[in-house]
């Protein structure tokens, strides 16, 4: 579709670029005290854009802008995903202590203009567009990651996240360029065409560009020996950027995944074949087989050591990074099905414990698991949601963790006996990671004085706690209504042009 | 013939720069080194006849990224580079070695009549403005604007991270 008759379906996204003018406008009016005011502007337009979003087509697939961007229902979801994560993480920041020192005007701008480099990386189809997206969702990843400049960890944070970031990007840039050299074209799905008309002479540069590509994709969301930037970058780093580094991007590097590899290395074939063939001759399947197993592993073992909440946070997500990435190479539309419905529960539970993180060190200034001693018992509200969230992330049955998993594992299983030892390693990961959570719940309860101040934190604190902790519970127990939703979200744009 | 040759050439010379900046102890070294990769680099874009692109090669990375490079090399203050006499013989050599070299590759196009100079380049016209501009409008608008997008929320993360008062 040509460039002018693109921009309606194109208007959700440009509700978010006026969001991001309107601020940036609005920063300057405002004095250093007033500029946390911003951050109602940037709701208000976040607000509008998912109105937007909500009205357009929800079955429409159209390629838009000459091809290189595409408008279908999987990047519809996961376009909701991110506005709903940014909403979330700007109410928090509102919240939070840590940021009421500094001027937040530039702050919830950065986070405005993330939301369309999100989006834009869940619906590129175009390899400029793919490296475009990246490159803005991680600058601004920087500059959130360092926004405490006067604390020696943030600025470590942020300075050890750009020269991974910058390596990373540099051999996803390679990779990237190999794959245009053999096709001659940067469009995904003349790619698609060209390389499996390429001949077996070529498999061995498409295996290395496919690993230089999953360096690029595999730092975003954080998959393991891609990760070293992880646990120092959501240790220093403000908290609820932490919160969102662990979750926003993370679904916008997923979605590309998806994506990316569906359409390169599948045939071609639409969503509503059960199992899809996948190309001969490039092991990638095998290579996410493994990297996925390695990531739980290594994620969930270096947990156990941590004793600052927001490392062992970290060290999760990289674990469930790994859970994600099994259903990846199942190449079958109930292994993105799984993907899609995990990533929303975990946006939910992992914010979640973020957000009691967050008011645990506004009320008793501690991110130390060990000092959370006896506040189950002097605050019975944050210690018994922070139980829920950590049954959650570990997959125990009433809460909504416990259905993301069983859809994965299901996927594993239904997917063929190639991928059963993957399923047994995901399941023995599954129980080491209950040692490290129940811990925080242990100390939260059977440690320490038993005093009873009944604390219950103020107004929106609060709120986003229990907004969190409903569906985290709910949709453990009722999920249908969020299964429909993903069922019908799983269509791609697949025609070739 | 001519044209392969020169490929190879520069090619080779690419790459042996590009090693060198990253075996360089010297960080003054490594830049000027670097210099000396871009400027082969854009040899190699104009016998792909990328025109422009050579010159855009040349004018922001050779010209502008590398004098922000030696700006941090300098203000870092990596400690004085010693000139070592063997190295002094070795720059001496190598700069006579491509000044030969580069005279010799000027005579043989001059000499050839392969007619490398005066050759009707046709509808080829990739590597020029037009067909760049023209792309960047129709073809790659979407990505153009990202693009300013993308320097937008740099140059306020800078503006942020530098200004004075935290």
């Amino acid at each position: 579709m040509g460039n002018i008759q693109s921009i309606s379906y194109f208007l959700p996204e440009l509700m978010v670029i006026a969001t991001v003018v309107v601020a940036l406008i609005a920063d300057l009016v405002y004095s250093d005290r007033n500029s946390y005011k911003v951050g109602y502007l940037v709701i208000a337009g976040l607000v509008v854009a998912s109105f937007t979003l909500w009205l357009s087509l929800p079955e429409e697939t159209t390629p838009i802008f000459l091809n290189t961007i595409v408008v279908d229902p999987f990047s519809r979801i996961f376009k909701f995903v991110f506005l709903l994560a940014t909403f979330i993480v700007v109410l928090m920041s509102m919240n939070s202590d840590e940021l009421k020192g500094v001027r937040t005007g530039e702050y919830y701008t950065l986070m405005a203009a993330m939301v369309l480099g999100m989006s834009l990386m869940a619906s590129s189809v175009d390899l400029i567009m793919v490296y475009l997206s990246i490159e803005i969702v991680s600058i601004i990843s920087f500059i959130l990651a360092g926004y405490l400049r006067a604390q020696v960890r943030s600025n470590e944070a942020a300075l050890k996240y750009v020269i991974y970031g910058a390596f990373s990007s540099g051999l996803m840039l390679y990779g990237l360029s190999l794959l245009y050299g053999l096709t001659g074209t940067t469009k995904l799905f003349q790619l698609s065409g060209s390389i499996s008309s390429l001949g077996p002479g070529s498999n061995l540069t498409l295996t290395v560009s496919t690993i230089l590509m999953l360096a690029g994709f595999g730092y975003k969301v954080a998959i393991v020996p891609f990760h070293f930037w992880t646990p120092d970058v959501y240790e220093g780093a403000p908290t609820p950027v932490t919160a969102y580094l662990s979750v926003a991007p993370k679904a916008a590097g997923f979605a590309l995944l998806i994506r990316f590899f569906n359409t390169l290395f599948g045939t071609g074939q639409p969503l509503n074949s059960p199992v899809w063939q996948a190309m001969e001759g490039v092991p990638w399947q095998d290579i996410l087989m493994v990297l996925a197993a390695v990531t739980m592993t290594v994620g969930n073992l270096v947990a156990i050591q941590q004793k600052n909440i927001k490392r062992l946070l970290a060290y999760s997500s990289i674990a469930h990074a790994g859970y994600i990435l099994m259903g990846v190479p199942v190449l079958s539309q109930e292994g993105v099905y799984a993907i899609v419905f995990y990533i929303i529960v975990y946006l939910f539970m992992q914010l979640g414990a973020f957000s009691l993180a967050i008011v645990v060190s506004n009320r008793y200034g501690t991110e130390i698991i060990e000092e959370y001693s006896g506040i189950g018992w002097k605050s019975p509200y944050l210690g018994f949601f922070m139980a829920v969230f950590m049954f959650s992330l570990t997959g125990i049955p009433p809460t909504a963790g416990f259905i993301g998993k069983m859809y994965l594992f299901a996927a594993l299983i239904n997917g063929g006996s190639q991928f059963y030892w993957l399923a047994i390693i995901g399941v023995l990961n599954s129980v080491i990671s209950l040692y490290y959570y129940m811990r925080v719940v242990k100390v939260m309860y059977f440690q320490g004085g038993r005093e009873k101040d009944l604390y219950v934190p103020g107004g929106m604190s609060a709120a986003i706690v229990l907004a969190m902790a409903i569906p985290s519970i709910y949709f453990g127990v009722r999920w249908s209504f969020l299964a429909d939703w993903v069922n019908s979200s799983l269509k791609f744009f697949i025609a070739g042009f | 013939m001519t044209g392969s040759f020169f490929f190879y050439f520069f090619a080779a010379v690419t790459l042996t720069s590009a090693l060198l900046v990253v075996l360089n102890r010297n960080a003054v070294y490594s830049a000027v080194l670097l210099v000396f990769c871009f400027f082969s680099l854009a040899v190699i874009f104009l016998l792909l006849e990328a025109y422009f692109l050579a010159i855009l090669e040349i004018l922001i990375y050779a010209g502008a990224i590398m004098v922000l490079f030696l700006f941090v090399i300098m203000l870092l203050s990596l400690g004085r580079e010693k000139a070592q006499e063997h190295f002094r013989y070795l720059q001496r050599g190598l700069s006579l070695f491509l000044v030969i070299v580069f005279f010799l590759s000027v005579l043989i196009i001059f000499l050839s009549d392969s007619g490398i100079l005066h050759q009707p380049h046709g509808t080829f016209t990739a590597g020029g403005v037009n067909a760049l501009g023209e792309a960047l409008f129709t073809k790659y608008l979407l990505p153009f604007e990202v693009a300013s997008l993308l320097l937008l929320v740099a140059l306020i993360g800078t503006v942020y991270l530098a200004k004075r008062k935290v």
